[in-house]
């Protein structure tokens, strides 16, 4: 382990990357450190059926073709754009691959409102240039650049925050792949390695802010990752995670089986919810995706852990979800409060158990809130 | 089951799977047993004297080795899997364009429960399947006979546990009209191959890579057979066969189903090889995988098994048609993913072009392609020379074929037209992208060529960028593209006679109606009367058919109306289902309307409002006055018999039409009216107490009560009602509710019990209680009911509301006014109008008026004339210059006063009434003596 907060990808599992590498022998496109074959098994996970020595654990968790589809895009000539909801694992899945093609995940650009074209190609250190003029020792890549450079994979993340002109830098260093800079007199274009490719991610949600140009559409394929709704999936990725995290606060608590059915049945009732109502102010403001889950149980553990006695309750739970997802006084607060006398209530009184804890729980924390 | 042999055909490859069983399993002997006894299945189906082919449903591989056994060596008598009763209708298959599903219906039912009614089973037939090939060479080969020897449809339903419903009904009906062909019938098809729990399915999917089952057998099963040899497509599919029946959970009710078909069909083709006395060897057994690798101890020739005793069918009366399908609609009814049988149609067109192989077809048979007549030819392979072709299938990898480059730039450039024509921004760049991206999926999916679903999700992927509602998706276009949804149709000569009768009757609108658009039409009657008999057909099939079928743009058909032009939107030929079974119940049009409105009148639900619209049905379509007194006789006895008058509205409106329409058609009205009316008058009379008190029964039924008890009350009394018993429900109804009693109020000024002066002061006591005032709009509400049964009430309501704005007080009438509104709004929107009428004709037009305006029932009382005022005029000018008409009716009336000038000023004329009492005493002697008398 790193003695990094969170260390990206190719680190944390750096020895199965080794490995696969190891016994890869098919084809690799480009430069690419892995064949496309053994990028899905280490993105998806080994079986026995694939004869591998060791065991590669699952670490996305979703339908096996849009992992396929965006590793044939990759080896492609376009650029990939993974487009969802909030919370689907979109940026994870760019993580994983971008670590498994040239084990580097880190040259990524973040879309913001203020993001600008200089941080897509190249901007210059002012006092390099104005003690030696401009020159490529002067000029700072942008981590796209240095990727195009290196023929690696660069990451966009939130393409659609960022403004359309900003966007639409994008469009010749995906086409034409190169990056002209004409400040310099000479050694003016930097050329993409073979193996450069981008992978951008795109909220859904985010929809109709900065519509992607129809020239940059062109450029990339689209992968639509949607929100996990099958349960058993959706607690796979929840555990996964959870462990994840709880490794890295070095927690050693466990979360019991039926607390995790709980918070699944509550995000599946209230997602239920959200989908049959008819006005924004009858749906909770978060978007109910499985990142949420994740966070509501890691807040529950953390209070377990340290205000707690280390031992996650239903209440607990209860009072992080509710803490969690009541961002609006009162629209959710009152979604909250209608969830759990509606639902939860008559629930806890025929099947009793933890859900009894968990309404308490629940009560408690609105009445705080409220 | 016999035990396995420790050698044999099979002896080395047995050997391998209980060597590998040992190896990798925790319990060899459970793995051992489930791999060897597979083996011994594919010995002994191969054993059997009585060649077995194992097919799958809607697999391409199966009828290539269908069509290559046949040609090779063509068998005298096939055997088929499929409802033995369903052997008629396939020689109808060569009038169809297929897919077509041979049905059988039944709607008498005999031996099952009513609540199964109407039983349906379909039976799909598609051109790319096993079951096709046999039928189109038996049917095609003189000498070949064709034998169905699965249970009868009617055992279908006879082995179906009483507990249960027949067909499980889809609770999320198809939203495509195409998808929903089969309506809600019980589907059966020959090789119905898939594991049996979805444990092992989700186990093939996730090792197999694939998302989907028909993805699953296309790629392990259906690409490596394509091309197989006879034995090694024989030996695969019966192990695959073997595989889903061993593994499969504890015994269920499905299993022992399927174990009895096994029987039935081993027994009838023993006993049809017995009576026929054909030699095994020229003959085929034709059934699904999983039979193949039956245990049942009457499969083979050789069993010593006593045949299978089969129960006799039930009385039920079963009626068979064919009726179009539809790729989407199999799918839809076997549960297979979207696109698979277009995918297997567009595999199959792919490998007979490729292998040059003719495959057998009907003759006659509708298609794209012309059909050609082919002649088996018999080559020189023997039957005995059985190979362990199995080893070798098992371990090498299969030989499929090379990329087809051409096939798949055609897929790419067709897709990002299509693509272009719905809607996206697509471009040759795309069709390049989906190129690359369909061979690296491919690859990266362990496949030599892509398949369609490579090819499907590479397009999804470089083409489909935005979602949008309405617009068809890339994987949608796809399945059209890659043949897309294929709507089968029944040929003329296969409909049933009531549909060829339509089709026949309607061939004077000069439309192709078995086109599957809809088609307009435009009947002018008056300048071609000839037409009319079509009209009358069309608007049956109105009544008969779903709503879309046939649907008039312009013209009605109400009672007593005929339009003489009329323009309808026809589309027969997208309804042929619904046209078909119309045709399960009878020879003609006429003929099912009858019983169906037959049925209407005696079904458990009929009411006397029902019956009322059956005869107006009978009357608008048939014009069959025996059907429409029948009717009205059965409508009677359900008045008579009803005990709410929840319908009582609809009762008076439907009456109120066919009496006006009978008074201006005929000199009498018929009996069943008479009769109607004077049920009418006595039931609601007895009812009428009762309804005023009942708070479930509401104004509006209470006020249609009257309705025909006024309006009918002349017509009652002639017909020998007495009046008096109005009168005595009307004194014996104590109502409450303040709506009911305004309606009470009105009856009894009504029938002269209540002068309009003391309603007057009791709507005035009303007023200026305050508290009753805000149950005021509830009176209101009465009353405006009222206005349908007592007309005459009209000014006096109007006088009523007046007297309320004039009199109330603001802070009283403002709040209360949304109340009247609403409730009025609520309970009488229809009469409304009437009342708004009364008050245009009562108040002032303009404000000048206003002023000098005197509400009339402020005014005083006119005082009686004792003359009226003849007026000069038109009306004046035109009698007296035309007297002899006025004269002959004054001398029939006893008037024989002379003719008066308006401008002569001469004395006023006696009063006509007396003169004519004084002209004819003898009826008012009478009434004097009768009132003497009591």
């Amino acid at each position: 382990m790193s003695d990094m907060l969170r260390a990206p990808a190719e680190v944390t599992y750096a020895d199965e990357l080794a490995y696969l590498e190891s016994v890869d022998t098919g084809p690799k496109p480009f430069s690419w450190r892995l064949s496309p074959r053994m990028v899905r098994l280490f993105v998806l996970g080994s079986e026995r059926a694939d004869g591998l020595d060791r065991e590669i654990p699952q670490k996305w968790f979703g339908d096996r073709s849009f992992v396929e589809r965006s590793i044939v895009t990759l080896a492609s000539d376009r650029g990939l754009l993974l487009i969802g909801d909030p919370g689907t694992g979109k940026s994870w899945l760019a993580e994983l691959l971008s670590a498994a093609i040239c084990g580097n995940s880190t040259l990524v650009v973040q879309g913001t409102a203020g993001t600008t074209e200089d941080h897509i190609k190249y901007s210059w250190n002012v006092s390099m240039v104005i003690a030696r003029g401009q020159s490529r020792e002067s000029m700072i890549p942008s981590p796209i650049m240095t990727a195009m450079e290196r023929g690696v994979i660069g990451r966009f993340e939130e393409l659609t925050r960022s403004t359309s002109d900003v966007q639409d830098a994008l469009i010749s260093i995906l086409s034409e792949k190169y990056v002209a800079i004409p400040e310099l007199d000479q050694d003016n274009i930097v050329f993409a390695q073979p193996g450069f490719s981008i992978i951008a991610t795109a909220n859904s949600r985010d929809r109709g802010v900065n519509d992607l140009s129809s020239a940059l559409k062109r450029r990339f394929n689209f992968v639509r990752i949607p929100v996990v709704t099958n349960k058993r999936s959706e607690a796979e990725i929840v555990r996964f995670r959870t462990e994840e995290l709880l490794r890295r606060h070095r927690i050693e608590l466990e979360v019991p089986p039926t607390l995790l059915d709980i918070l699944l049945q509550s995000f599946a009732d209230l997602r239920a919810a959200a989908s049959a109502a008819t006005s924004d102010d009858e749906k909770l403001e978060s978007a109910l995706s499985t990142a949420e889950q994740i966070g509501v149980l890691e807040d529950a553990v953390l209070h377990s852990q340290f205000f707690g006695d280390r031992t996650l309750r239903a209440g607990t739970l209860a009072g992080s979800l509710v803490g969690s997802l009541a961002r609006r006084s009162p629209e959710d607060l009152a979604i909250l409060n209608k969830y759990l006398h509606g639902v939860v209530e008559p629930r806890a009184k025929a099947d009793g158990g933890e859900w009894d804890g968990f309404l308490d729980g629940g009560r408690q924390a609105i009445a705080a809130l409220s | 089951m016999t035990a396995p042999a420790p050698t044999g055909l099979f002896g080395a490859l047995r050997e391998q799977l209980t060597d590998a069983a040992a190896a990798f399993a925790e319990s060899p002997d459970a793995l051992a047993g489930i791999l060897a006894g597979m083996v011994d299945d594919v010995d002994r189906a191969l054993g059997e004297r009585l060649e077995i082919f194992p097919v799958c449903h809607h697999s391409p591989a199966s009828a290539l080795a269908m069509a290559r056994r046949l040609r090779a060596r063509p068998p005298k008598v096939i055997y088929l899997e499929l409802c033995e009763d369903l052997r008629p209708l396939l020689d109808e298959l060569r009038n169809c364009r297929l897919p077509v599903a041979v049905q059988a219906f039944a709607t008498e039912l005999d031996g099952f429960p009513a609540e199964w009614s109407p039983l349906s089973v379909i039976a799909p037939i598609t051109e790319a399947s096993a079951e096709y090939q046999a039928i189109a060479y038996a049917l095609d080969t003189p000498g070949v006979e064709l034998v169905l020897v699965d249970r009868s449809t009617d055992h279908v339903f006879q082995w179906t546990p009483r507990d249960g419903q027949p067909a499980d009904p889809d609770p999320t009906p198809a939203a495509d009209e195409d998808a929903a062909l089969h309506g809600d019938a019980v589907g059966v098809e020959i090789g119905d191959l898939r594991p049996r729990f979805a444990e092992l399915e989700a186990h093939l999917l996730h090792h197999g890579k694939v998302r989907h089952w028909s993805e699953w057998w296309d790629q392990y099963v259906e690409r490596p057979l394509a091309d197989a040899d006879h034995d090694t497509y024989r030996q695969v599919m019966v192990l695959i066969g073997s595989l889903f029946r061993r593994l499969r959970p504890t015994r269920s009710a499905r299993d022992d189903r399927d174990e009895d078909r096994e029987r039935h069909m081993w027994t009838r083709m023993r006993q049809h090889l017995a009576a026929s006395g054909v030699d095994p060897a020229d003959c085929l057994h034709v059934c699904g995988a999983f039979h193949a690798a039956s245990h049942v101890e009457q499969f083979g020739l050789d069993s010593t098994a006593p045949d299978f005793p089969i129960s006799p069918r039930t009385g039920t009366r079963w009626r068979y048609g064919l009726i179009p399908s539809s790729h989407s609609a199999i799918e839809a009814q076997f549960g297979l993913a979207p696109g698979t049988v277009s995918i297997a149609a567009a595999n199959w067109a792919a490998a007979v072009g490729r292998t040059r192989l003719t495959p057998y077809r009907l003759a006659g048979q509708q298609t794209g392609k012309k059909g050609r007549r082919t002649r088996a030819t018999p080559t020189a392979t023997s039957p005995d020379e059985t190979a362990d072709r199995l080893s070798g299938f098992l371990a090498a990898p299969p030989a499929l074929d090379a990329l087809d480059e051409a096939e798949l730039r055609g897929w790419c450039v067709d897709i990002v037209r299509l693509a272009r024509r719905n809607g996206y921004l697509a471009s040759t760049a795309d069709a390049i992208a989906v190129f690359e991206t369909s061979i690296l999926l491919a690859n990266l999916r362990n496949r030599a060529r892509p398949t369609p679903y490579d090819f499907a999700d590479a397009a999804v992927t470089c083409i489909e960028k935005d979602v949008v509602p309405g617009r068809r998706d890339v994987r949608r276009l796809c399945e059209i593209l890659l043949g897309g949804d294929r709507i089968g149709q029944v040929g003329y000569d296969s409909l049933p006679p009531l549909a060829r009768d339509v089709l026949d009757r309607l061939r004077p609108l000069g439309l192709d109606l078995e086109r599957r658009t809809v088609q307009r039409a435009l009947l002018d009657l008056r300048a071609d009367p000839a037409l009319a008999p079509c009209s009358d057909l069309l608007w049956m099939l109105r009544h008969l058919l779903p709503a879309d079928a046939v649907r008039p743009i312009m013209g009605e058909r109400r009672l007593g109306h005929r339009s003489t032009q009329e323009s309808w939107d026809l589309a027969l030929g997208r309804n042929q289902r619904a046209l078909i079974e119309l045709g399960y119940e009878g020879v003609t049009v006429e003929q099912v309307l009858e019983q169906r409105l037959r049925r209407a009148v005696r079904g458990p639900d009929a009411t006397a409002a029902r019956a009322l619209a059956a005869v107006e049905d009978a009357i608008r379509l048939l014009d069959s006055p025996r059907l429409v007194d029948e009717l009205g006789a059965r409508a009677v006895e359900l008045l008579a018999a009803e005990r709410t008058v929840d319908d009582a509205p609809e009762v008076l409106r439907r009456i109120r039409r066919l009496l006006a329409h009978h008074r201006t058609t005929a000199s009498t009205l018929p009996a069943w009216c008479q009769a109607f009316v004077t049920t009418g008058y006595a039931h609601y009379c007895t009812l009428l107490p009762t309804a005023f008190v009942d708070e479930a029964t509401g104004v509006r039924q209470v006020g249609a009560m009257l309705g025909f008890l006024f309006h009918m009350e002349s017509l009652a009394l002639s017909l020998g009602c007495d009046r008096s018993q109005l009168e005595l429900a009307v004194a014996q109804a104590h109502p409450e509710a303040p709506a009911k009693l305004a309606l009470l109020w009105a009856a009894r000024h009504q029938l002269g019990l209540l002068p309009l002066a003391q309603l007057r002061e009791h709507c005035a006591e009303l007023l200026g209680n305050p508290l009753v005032v805000p149950a005021f709009p509830q009176y209101l509400s009465g009353f405006v009911h009222a206005l349908d049964p007592v007309p005459g009430l009209a000014p006096f309501v109007v006088e009523t509301m007046s007297a309320a704005f004039a009199g109330l007080p603001d802070p009283v009438l403002l709040p209360w006014l949304p109340t009247l509104i609403t409730t009025l709004r609520e309970h009488g929107p229809e009469l409304v109008p009437l009342l708004v009428r009364e008050a245009e004709r009562t108040f002032p037009a303009t404000l000048p008026e206003l002023d000098a305006w005197t509400p009339p029932w402020a005014a005083a009382p006119a005082t009686p004339t004792s003359a009226p005022v003849v007026a000069a005029g038109p009306v004046h000018r035109l009698l007296t210059g035309h007297p002899d008409a006025t004269d002959a009716v004054a001398a029939l009336l006893g008037c024989g006063g002379p003719w008066r000038s308006p401008t002569d000023g001469g004395p006023p004329p006696p009063d006509a009434a007396s003169v004519l009492l004084a002209a004819h005493p003898a009826t008012a002697d009478a009434v004097a003596a009768l009132l003497a008398a009591t």
